[in-house]
């Protein structure tokens, strides 16, 4: 939660506890959609991508399609169209609209190039580069005189580059939902043994999946910009900003997801 | 440019060393003050009627006045006291020295004092956009939750706006709140709000006046673009002692004043503090052990203020002054722990010498600071994040009375400033694999110095001059930046009940408040100018028309003004403002405009007295980042402004008052359209605002209705008042902000989308219980 957030909604909290809400009424100005890309590339894992529309904000929730969206993926001098096949994943909850039964076999330092054009003539290009995965060192926890435990994660970053990571705690399993997610970044501990720290949360026999990503600098700017504009739609006190893309021509991301996953049990 | 700025300096001190040499005239001065506690009495008219001659008291309650030889009636007014009448007579040789006295009135209106400054004083000011406000007046207007704030009050004034619902911010003609100088006897305030902008740091027991600048200002105030609020604080009664206090809904209030020395010396100490903290404790208490209970997070406001005042004899005064003021806000619950923290400190020592009656000499020494820190732990590992600004100010000011109707004033000031910005310290106690705490933040020093001359000349009975000069400069991490900022004010009367005036004002800025939400946050950082940060500068033209109606009861005013700003400054989409060791690569610089009319309706005699303003005005940034290069209106851009404020005496006890606000709706950000961002596996998908133009969309207007009823009691010892108050009459649900919400089935399915207002304040009524002991 942001500073801000906190201090709004506890000064609330202290003002006034009256129900001051009610719906109005906004006339919102003609809107020119733009396309909307959501492509994340995985060791292993199969080509997918999501190709929707900006949405007027009360237009009817249905997924904006773009049937006519043609995607393609490019490295190491190959170029892979991905089928325009609208499907849902019920494992993972997620939607893709177009896919290819290529698998992602990138080694650090590849590039993949994205490209997605459309019989308006909209295009979107992007490309990311495989990075190495950061290995979490440990996880471990304390707990306090409540018999409620904190989970502390360590890892080591590298000195010779700007690093960029995201974290990411599950219980039980990742189909359960993040119950604690941030992002972070090396450039006041560079080089240091790193740790991330929790609230007293978690109880003695809790399983908990600790995820830690490592990201592309424009992923990073791209999950933050998306988190400040979500939190500017609400907070008076925040200054709405617009969402980085790591593409250009639209609106989304085109990445590579690395990270390093465990699963621990909480035990006294 | 350099050679026009030397002639301009030229013709400059030519003119204010051009003294008439009239021999025919003397020097008459001296101090008016109350007779019942020897307070100095500000803005009270001396004038020799016969020779329609006048002036009014500065801040220290002195006059000074050019009268020919011979004899005269010399009379002093103000209001809400018995006028005083004596003969003089005026000769060459000596000093001539009258201190006037004044009774407090026996009238029954004496209570309704809505300004010290008569009708026909501001009539023929030569000062432009100047509102003054007595802590006597704030006191009878209705108030949020009671607590008199005499910093919300001005916003009731046109040109000021305040930020929103219930906020204390100055927004002058366009201006930021970070572009107010808010001043307490010669030492900067950096931040005067409490509980984040709520309530102003100004105990109302404390103070005794405040003036604020909107234009045309005097050389001698500098350093920052859109105003200047002087906050003059109450002098210790050096007669007997007293006290006095306050119990509201919000801060119960206490202030002790009487003399050390009778005659000579006097002292004033007076404390608020909130209760918040006293019920959430016990709410907490009552609720300890519970399963699912959070605590409720302490918050509380306290404040103390103290005056020294030490006559050294008929030419020489000390006074030292004093302001401690703390936020505090913060949870402990099992092993983890958060608190905020945010307040000034201010310090100053000021000496009076008056030379003759011809010079007088004022110098301070004032440090302040303003610090905001916040501090987390839990189990091993804790952070602190602290931001500070310290200064140490010595200033001197001279006015020297000539002959032929020169008042020059002339002084200097130098500041070290010493900024500590976002130190951040970040320790875990566990070392067993390696140490992995770590630290950064910032800290610069800087020099910020002014030196300033300026007349005002009375040409003749129908034109009056006020022109001046300021240098100043700013020095910080290798980088001088200088400036010369000129001022002019002028007035012309056209007849005995109509003035035209007109003013310009340069105004530098040398430090910047970094702040992303455009409100005032205890945590926004004061940031100097650097080789990379230039200052930034503001100019403002006005003209002004004043005009004294029905047998000048009632005052028209009308001022329009043109300000134009430089080098504004805004910050990078995403930009991290908290701990950045690089804060002023996310600055962006653009430059403002604002422009706009004040009209001023206002009565301050009779049982009913008020007034009536109505503001149009537009204000505009641009920065070439944002909105793609075009021009936005700021969130206080407020097209149509209207107040209307009624006080009516029905009787010797009871007064009532009423204020009426109307205000076009805040500017606002609204987003056009929405993405859907899945995320990866194990995050849920998320609907995110894409936002468009800056402040494109308008809120509903405000308008809200305040009544307050002032019940004087008769205790045996002393004075006791009830105040009841009623903030939001007609209960208007005013909106605070508006966002888009997503409206979901019973299985979280999205069902539509559609937005939401959401107000602050309902109708609250409000009683506070007033008493004073002598």
């Amino acid at each position: 939660m942001k500073l801000s957030t906190l201090l709004y909604l506890c000064s609330l909290l202290l003002m006034v506890s009256c129900d001051m809400d009610k719906t109005i009424d906004i006339d919102l100005p003609p809107h020119t959609p733009q396309l909307v890309v959501e492509c994340y590339l995985e060791q292993g894992k199969p080509f997918r991508a999501t190709v929707l529309e900006t949405s007027s904000y009360f237009d009817a929730p249905t997924p904006p399609l773009v049937p006519d969206a043609e995607v393609h993926i490019s490295y190491n001098g190959q170029r892979v169209k991905l089928q325009y096949n609208p499907t849902f994943n019920e494992k993972q909850s997620k939607g893709f609209t177009h896919s290819s039964n290529k698998i992602m076999r990138g080694q650090p330092g590849d590039v993949y190039s994205i490209e997605v054009t459309d019989g308006k003539g909209r295009k979107v290009t992007g490309y990311t580069t495989v990075l190495p995965k950061v290995p979490i060192d440990s996880v471990k926890w304390q707990f306090n005189e409540n018999d409620k435990a904190l989970l502390l994660t360590y890892f080591k970053d590298n000195p010779n580059t700007a690093n960029y990571y995201r974290y990411m705690t599950h219980r039980d399993s990742v189909r359960n939902g993040s119950n604690r997610e941030f992002t972070l970044t090396d450039n006041l501990n560079n080089g240091k043994q790193i740790v991330i720290g929790s609230n007293y949360n978690y109880e003695s026999g809790d399983t908990v999946v600790v995820s830690l990503f490592h990201l592309e600098k424009k992923y990073y700017d791209f999950l933050r910009s998306a988190d400040d504009a979500e939190d500017a739609n609400g907070n008076p006190f925040a200054q709405p900003s617009r969402v980085i893309s790591t593409v250009e021509g639209g609106i989304g991301v085109f990445t590579n997801l690395v990270y390093d996953r465990r699963t621990v049990i909480i035990a006294r | 440019m350099q050679k026009k700025f030397t002639l301009l300096f030229i013709l400059f001190i030519c003119l204010i060393i051009i003294p008439t040499l009239a021999q025919n005239t003397a020097t008459i001065s001296g101090r008016v003050h109350a007779a019942n506690d020897n307070q100095s009495l500000i803005g009270a008219t001396v004038s020799v009627p016969a020779l329609g001659i006048g002036t009014v008291t500065d801040v220290d309650g002195h006059y000074t006045l050019q009268l020919p030889f011979g004899s005269h009636t010399l009379q002093a007014t103000y209001v809400g006291y018995e006028p005083y009448t004596t003969y003089i007579e005026v000769t060459g040789g000596d000093a001539l020295v009258y201190n006037l006295m004044l009774q407090v009135g026996s009238s029954q209106l004496q209570e309704v004092v809505i300004e010290a400054n008569t009708l026909e004083q501001k009539l023929n000011d030569t000062r432009m956009g100047v509102e003054r406000l007595s802590t006597k007046e704030a006191k009878l207007l209705p108030a949020l939750f009671g607590e008199v704030d005499l910093v919300k009050t001005l916003q009731l004034k046109p040109g000021v706006q305040s930020g929103g619902e219930g906020a204390s911010g100055l927004y002058v003609r366009g201006g930021g709140p970070d572009q107010n100088l808010v001043m307490v006897d010669d030492a900067v305030v950096y931040n005067p709000s409490h509980l984040l902008g709520f309530f102003s740091v100004f105990n109302p027991d404390a103070v005794r006046s405040v003036e604020l600048y909107k234009g045309g200002f005097p050389a001698q105030y500098g350093g920052r673009l859109s105003s200047v609020l002087e906050v003059d604080m109450n002098e210790g009664n050096n007669e007997s002692l007293a006290a006095s206090g306050g119990l509201g809904l919000i801060s119960s209030r206490l202030t002790f004043d009487g003399p050390i020395q009778e005659g000579k010396a006097s002292f004033l100490i007076s404390a608020r503090r909130t209760y918040f903290d006293v019920i959430t404790k016990q709410i907490n208490k009552l609720n300890e052990g519970k399963e699912d209970y959070n605590q409720i997070p302490d918050y509380r406001f306290y404040d103390l203020n103290t005056k020294l005042n030490y006559k050294l004899g008929e030419k020489d005064e000390l006074f030292l002054t004093g302001y401690f003021g703390r936020d505090s806000f913060g949870f402990d619950q099992s092993g983890f722990s958060f608190g905020l923290d945010w307040g000034n400190t201010i310090g100053s020592l000021q000496w009076k010498h008056k030379f003759d009656n011809k010079l007088f000499f004022s110098t301070s020494l004032t440090s302040t600071s303003y610090k905001h820190s916040i501090s987390n732990s839990v189990g091993d590992l804790s952070y602190s994040l602290t931001s500070k600004i310290q200064d140490i100010t010595l200033k001197t000011d001279f006015d020297l009375l000539l002959d032929g109707g020169h008042s020059i004033q002339f002084g200097a000031l130098a500041t070290r400033h010493a900024f500590t910005i976002g130190q951040f310290n970040f320790d875990v106690g566990d070392k067993s694999i390696e140490d992995m705490s770590y630290s950064t933040g910032k800290n610069y020093e800087a020099a910020e110095f002014g030196a300033y001359v300026s007349d005002n000349f009375e040409v003749n009975p129908l034109l009056s001059l006020s022109y001046g000069l300021r240098f100043s400069g700013f020095s910080s991490r290798g980088k001088t930046y200088t400036a010369l900022e000129p001022r002019a004010a002028a007035k012309y009367s056209l007849s005995e009940s109509l003035s035209l005036k007109a003013s310009y004002a340069s105004m530098m800025q040398y430090i910047h408040l970094v702040s992303s939400s455009g409100a005032s946050l205890p945590t926004d950082i004061w940031y100097p100018s650097t080789p990379y940060v230039k200052p930034q500068r503001s100019q403002q033209v006005a003209l002004g028309v004043s005009k004294l109606l029905w047998n000048g009861s009632f005052l028209l005013t009308n001022e329009a003004y043109y300000k134009w700003m430089n080098r504004q400054i805004d910050f990078r989409d995403g930009a991290n403002l908290f701990v950045n060791n690089n804060l002023e690569n996310d600055f962006l610089f653009g430059k403002g405009e604002s422009y706009g009319n004040e009209i001023y309706l206002e009565k301050i005699k009779g049982r009913t007295t008020g007034w009536l303003g109505y503001t149009l005005s537009w204000a505009y940034r641009q920065f070439d980042e944002i909105n793609n290069g075009r021009r936005f209106p700021t969130r206080y851009d407020r097209r149509h402004d209207i107040s209307l404020v009624v006080l009516h005496q029905i009787s010797k006890r009871i007064s009532l008052t009423g204020a009426f606000v109307y205000g076009t709706g805040n500017a606002y950000s609204l987003p056009v359209a929405r993405i859907i961002v899945q995320d990866v596996e194990g995050r849920e998908a998320a609907v995110v605002p894409v936002y468009n133009d800056r402040n494109s969309f308008r809120l509903p207007a405000y308008h809200r209705l305040d009544l307050g009823i002032v019940l004087k009691l008769k205790p045996k010892h002393g004075e006791a008042d009830l105040t009841f108050n009623v903030y939001n009459a007609y209960n208007r649900r005013n909106a605070y902000f508006v966002y888009f919400e997503r409206v979901t089935d019973e299985h979280d399915r999205t069902e539509t989308f559609e937005a939401k207002q959401v107000s602050l304040f309902p109708i609250i009524p409000s009683v506070t219980y007033n008493f004073k002991f002598r």
